[in-house]
């Protein structure tokens, strides 16, 4: 009976996507269709996890069938499902269902909100394709679809300029580090004769009788994809101003799926980058600069939505940078431990600054902050997010990020040169990452509100709500403190039943996700993962909470007698402005790749043109000869038919009398 | 076997009686040109599908004192080009029935049955000399499309003769090329060619038949170099006729490559493979980058398709069974993929005017958002987006490219890796349509014929207002006959996608036997 459960786990979201795309007329209609799809391929492999956890068995699965190549490649198109897969799915599923309830709330009068919940569906499925399939095409095709609908869905709103220009650059950026990644699978799959993965890792990871060297540029391919996929350097830049798209869109896409893909991929993968001490060390140099770049980016942003863009960014990196740390032959399920806790604490977060945006109106950090005071109700479940990022025991992310650091210093001791690099970029990271959610924190929880408190007396001062329009308001609140004058607070609250909430089922989702970021490190204990968490390493937990209270400490001061209790403003003026500009890396990328291509476009075009416009010559210059050729007989029949008539008649004659 | 002829005869005796009855006192009108069209094309179309499942077969003496024998076989490598064929027929002229014709309809349905009938002979004949009779008749009644019914903006004389051009010279040079293996084999049929029947020739004489085979064949594909008609006349027709000519003619093409070179003269190939090979990858960068620049839309569709074909040339180039599944298989999924392109453009330019992709947008999702969502299908799918049509053959064809046997190994890689960067322009000038016609709201008048924004107003922004909220009045959004032909032209890229195994087994049926010992 457990049979098809994988496949019912892919197929679910996909039905749902489709149905709700052709019957969804109306927006309840299309929500509770993929609603009900989602939740059923959650449940689905809630129970596949369940069987998994207490029959620890592999399988291959059929899906479309096997494609007929001939010999030269076997293309048998299966999945296969492990118990670390079956869980990232679970978690992928969970939090896709959070965030379509969410949509609902947020997109709930969209006259597009139909397209918005079948391409979420759409995405889903694909995200839980690429985990569970154990074959080259399969992954492809869930690799490629999800860039195609984080195009769909950053784009959501794309009648403006912003929205369109972000979707575009996303899914251009990422399908131009697909380029190597494509070839590389092609290759791989070539070498071994099989589209399987499962046999072609073992195929590549054994003596291949391949040339050297082709191995490593292989490895360093599929590196490629990874990297843009997951917005490393020096792919960056897509992820931030993805934040055009709609918070929930947002939300699916940073924490569960595609930039987690290629994680998954990799971790799929992993023997063959074992026996690649170079790509690992690419990998850990890389993706270790952009963790540490990325925190530090995120500590900048004047925007709290582009904050957790970086963070993203810095996390996926730790995730990689883990997966490049390990030693050799080490299972990689801290990584993907990493992975689910990282996506329950950074979907709530996305969910909540979107919930806080509707109430009060920008997530810019001048508008939110002390906005968990504004509405009480997000206070618990933001703090809890912004613990687990931290890494705060006992939540997840202090477990997974412990085992990363053990992982890599036994790579250190086993001799390996990644380990060492990968240990001291993840002791930075952990910093950094302590520092950008202390102030998040800092500033969602600011108690003066020094601003609002203006604001509010103007216009609760006011006999009407025409009086004052926005600008007045601002104009006439009281000069702000620059300087830090304490003023005394107000009692800010208000009555939080009146300000927009989403619905009950939709406030259950986010405190699952809460308590998933604060419990999911039991999951380490179970068989599911393969985490060895008997020889924990007392000290060295004991340095990294330590280090991260600490930083949290730091980040306190520096935010004190600062406005919006914002820490950053105690750095240099220019650095959050460059940042909020993504330090000059579209610039860079634009002068690099796309202008050179544009400026061969327009050389090749003229190329055509010029072809196009001689060739276009032909028809004149054969109509010219034929013309020519008509002037020369003259209109009348002339001697020369009297010629051919004799000539034919002289030649049948001959013919039939010397026959 | 009554099927296959049926299907081969009703349509070109009921176009060439069209054709004839245009000549009459009273021409048919539109309406019964239309239903007698549609009539036909559904009966040959039926009798295509019995003659593609029941594998028809005839053998019979035809000109026995020439030695000729009428020789129609339907094997895996032609029944999936048939079905096309006369699937794509019929959506031309399901389509034509809200984009009507600019003249005599009878003339016009003629010409698009007379086309189905030669293509359909064409690939159902065995024999070479019967395969290139049956391959001309197509390009005459094509030429009349393009000459007669064709955009006059688009300059559609010229295109006309550009593209009658080009192909009777690729024609004379395929002639001379089939004369020589013909008359060096002993044999004009395809299946004792293909059953090694050349394969004892001295390797001059078989070089020299694949080389002109090859040049002529390649204009037909067509090959970057001696592309130039092709945008030319994808312009200027209208869109049954470009309907026809990306899912029917560019298809013989290729058709004739698998037939006449790769299969019949495997060895001379493997020779000229690096060269095809590299025309082909040069295709698919030069194709992507003119399309990122070019601004007609209709154009950029059409220069799409020599990249397109570039893939499926390097699949061929490759060899070996992938090879060839990945190559018939794009072929067909380029069969589609296009086919529902230029019926998405066709009816935008029934709608709009011609569509500059640099002027101010259309804004297509907001006003039909049906025509949209196939046009996203379509533009995905040439972009070759994993789940949709033009996925499989584009990665296999990059599979079999990386692996290619008796190839030089270092080049083709070179290629491969060549290749899967023209497919990242593809992605870029895919989303440079989609933001242009799709994305966004409509920002000005986009009609631009004489009759919209005729009115004259003294003051502009009056103007531009009462223009807009007529161009918001007159986008008719598809329905009927054309949107229900554009609706299957999208089901068929998805499913193609999503279940590519379908196609493949009906290839794989044959394709070991006709390769044969071919390594």
């Amino acid at each position: 009976m457990g049979a098809h459960l994988a496949q019912t786990a892919i197929a679910l979201p996909l039905i749902g996507a489709v149905l709700a795309f052709t019957l969804g007329r109306r927006n309840a209609v299309a929500y509770s269709l993929v609603n009900v799809a989602t939740l059923a391929a959650w449940a689905a492999v809630l129970a596949l996890v369940v069987t998994l956890a207490t029959t620890p068995v592999t399988q291959h699965l059929a899906t479309v069938g096997p494609l007929p190549l001939g010999r030269a490649l076997e293309a048998p198109l299966e999945l296969r499902v492990t118990d670390s897969g079956a869980l990232v799915a679970a978690v992928a599923l969970l939090v896709a269902a959070c965030v379509q309830m969410f949509a609902r709330w947020y997109l709930y009068s969209d006259p597009r909100y139909r397209s918005f919940a079948a391409t979420v569906a759409l995405f889903t499925g694909a995200m839980v394709l690429v985990v569970l399939s154990d074959d080259v095409l399969l992954t492809l095709v869930g690799w490629e679809v999800m860039g195609w609908c984080s195009y769909l869905l950053i784009g959501h709103e794309n009648q403006q300029r912003g929205p369109r220009r972000a979707a575009l650059k996303a899914f251009l950026v990422t399908r131009f580090a697909d380029a190597p990644f494509v070839v590389a699978l092609a290759a791989l799959a070539m070498g071994a004769h099989t589209t399987r993965i499962s046999d072609v890792v073992r195929f590549w990871a054994g003596d291949s009788g391949q040339p050297e060297h082709l191995r490593l540029v292989l490895v360093l391919g599929l590196v490629c994809g990874v990297l843009g996929k997951s917005a490393q350097l020096p792919f960056t830049d897509w992820l931030p101003d993805a934040m055009e798209g709609p918070t929930p869109a947002s939300a699916l896409i940073h924490a569960a799926t595609m930039v987690a893909a290629g994680t998954v991929v990799l971790t799929q993968f992993d023997t063959l980058l074992a026996a690649e001490p170079m790509a690992r060390l690419t990998l850990v140099v890389v993706a270790g600069a952009t963790s540490v770049f990325a925190a530090f980016s995120a500590f900048c942003q004047p925007d709290l939505k582009r904050l957790l863009a970086w963070s993203t960014v810095s996390q996926v990196g730790l995730m990689l940078l883990g997966l490049g740390a390990l030693t050799p032959g080490a299972s990689p399920d801290a990584v993907l431990l990493h992975l689910v806790g990282h996506a329950f604490f950074k979907s709530l977060l996305f969910l909540l600054v979107g919930w806080l945006s509707v109430v009060v109106g920008s997530t810019l950090v001048s508008r939110m902050t002390g906005a968990t005071r504004r509405l009480p109700r997000t206070f618990v479940p933001a703090t809890l997010a912004l613990f687990t990022m931290a890494g705060l025991p006992p939540t997840v992310a202090f477990i997974s990020k412990d085992a990363l650091l053990e992982n890599a210093a036994r790579a250190q001791a086993g001799g390996h040169v990644e380990g060492l690099v990968g240990f001291v970029l993840l002791a930075l990271v952990v910093v950094g990452t302590a520092a950008y959610s202390a102030r998040a924190w800092l500033i969602l929880q600011h108690r003066t509100v020094l601003e609002r408190r203006g604001e509010r007396q103007v216009f609760t001062d006011s006999h009407t709500v025409r009086d004052v329009d926005i600008v007045e308001m601002l104009r006439t609140t009281p000069e702000v403190d620059e300087h830090g004058e304490d003023l005394d607070v107000v009692a800010e609250v208000e009555d939080d039943e009146v300000l927009p909430r989403p619905g009950m089922t939709t406030r259950i989702g986010l405190w699952a996700l809460a308590l998933g970021g604060i419990f999911g490190g039991l999951l380490a204990f179970t068989p599911l993962l393969n985490i060895d968490m008997h020889e924990m390493n007392w000290p060295m937990m004991g340095a990294s909470v330590l280090l991260v209270l600490a930083t949290g400490l730091v980040v306190r001061i520096m935010s004190l007698r600062q406005l919006y209790g914002d820490a950053a403003r105690r750095l240099p003026k220019r650095l959050p402005l460059l940042a909020a500009r993504s330090f000059g890396l579209e610039r860079l990328s634009m002068t690099l790749v796309a202008r050179p291509v544009l400026a061969l476009a327009r050389r090749a075009h003229a190329a055509d043109r010029r072809l196009d416009a001689g060739s276009s010559a032909l028809p004149a210059l054969v109509a010219r000869a034929g013309s020519s050729l008509d002037r020369a007989h003259g209109r009348r029949p002339s001697s020369g038919l009297a010629w051919v008539i004799v000539g034919v008649v002289l030649a049948s004659v001959l013919g039939v009398t010397l026959w | 076997m009554i099927a296959l002829l049926v299907a081969i005869a009703v349509p070109l005796a009921v176009g060439s009686a069209l054709i004839a009855g245009d000549r009459l006192a009273r021409p048919l009108g539109h309406t019964a040109a239309w239903c007698t069209a549609m009539v036909s094309v559904v009966v040959a179309g039926a009798a295509v599908v019995v003659a593609a499942v029941t594998r028809a077969h005839v053998d019979r003496p035809w000109v026995p004192q020439l030695g000729m024998r009428l020789h129609l076989e339907v094997d895996g490598v032609s029944a999936p080009l048939l079905v096309l064929a006369a699937v794509v027929t019929l959506l031309a002229v399901a389509v034509s029935a809200r984009q009507r014709p600019q003249g005599t309809p009878g003339m016009f349905y003629g010409c698009l049955l007379v086309v189905l009938g030669g293509a359909l002979a064409a690939f159902a004949v065995a024999d070479v000399i019967a395969f290139f009779i049956a391959f001309e008749v197509v390009l005459v009644p094509m030429w009349v499309l393009i000459d007669r019914y064709g955009d006059p903006a688009a300059e559609r004389r010229r295109a006309g003769w550009m593209f009658l051009l080009y192909t009777a010279l690729g024609s004379m040079v395929m002639l001379a090329g089939l004369l020589v293996l013909v008359t060096s084999a002993g044999t004009s049929d395809m299946t004792r060619l293909a059953a090694g029947a050349a394969a004892t020739l001295p390797f001059g004489i078989k070089m020299a038949a694949a080389v002109l085979l090859t040049v002529g064949l390649a204009v037909k594909v067509p090959l970057l170099g001696v592309h130039a008609w092709l945008p030319r006349a994808h312009t200027a027709a209208p869109t049954a006729g470009s309907m026809l000519l990306a899912g029917v003619l560019l298809k013989l093409g290729t058709y004739g490559f698998v037939r006449l070179v790769v299969l019949a003269l495997p060895d001379a190939w493997r020779t000229l493979a690096p060269f095809v090979a590299i025309f082909a990858v040069a295709g698919i960068v030069v194709g992507g980058l003119v399309c990122l620049v070019e601004r007609d839309l209709k154009r950029v569709v059409a220069v799409s398709s020599i990249a397109h074909m570039g893939f499926v040339m390097l699949a061929l180039a490759a060899g070996q069974e992938i090879g060839l599944q990945a190559a018939l298989y794009g072929n067909i999924a380029h069969g589609v993929i296009s086919t529902l392109l230029f019926a998405v453009v066709g009816a935008l330019k029934v709608r709009c005017g011609s569509i500059d992709l640099d002027a101010p947008m259309v804004g297509l999702r907001g006003r039909d958002p049906r025509l949209g969502f196939a046009l996203v299908v379509g533009v995905a799918a040439a972009l070759g987006l994993p789940g949709l049509a033009g996925f499989w053959g584009e990665f296999l064809a990059l599979a079999a490219a990386w692996g290619a046997p008796h190839r030089p190994s270092t080049l083709f890689h070179v290629f491969t890796a060549v290749a899967a960067l023209g497919a990242v322009l593809a992605a870029a000038y895919g989303l440079r349509i989609l933001r242009a016609v799709w994305a966004g709201e409509a920002e000005a008048p986009r009609r631009t014929d004489t009759r919209a924004g005729a009115t004259p107003s003294t003051v502009a922004g009056e103007h531009t207002t009462a223009t807009s909220a007529h161009a918001e009045a007159t986008f008719e959004p598809v329905s009927g006959v054309e949107g229900l032909a554009i609706g299957v032209l999208v089901v068929a890229t998805i499913v193609l996608g999503l279940v590519p195994s379908l196609l493949m087994h009906v290839t794989a049926a044959d394709l070991p036997r006709l390769l044969g010992g071919l390594s």
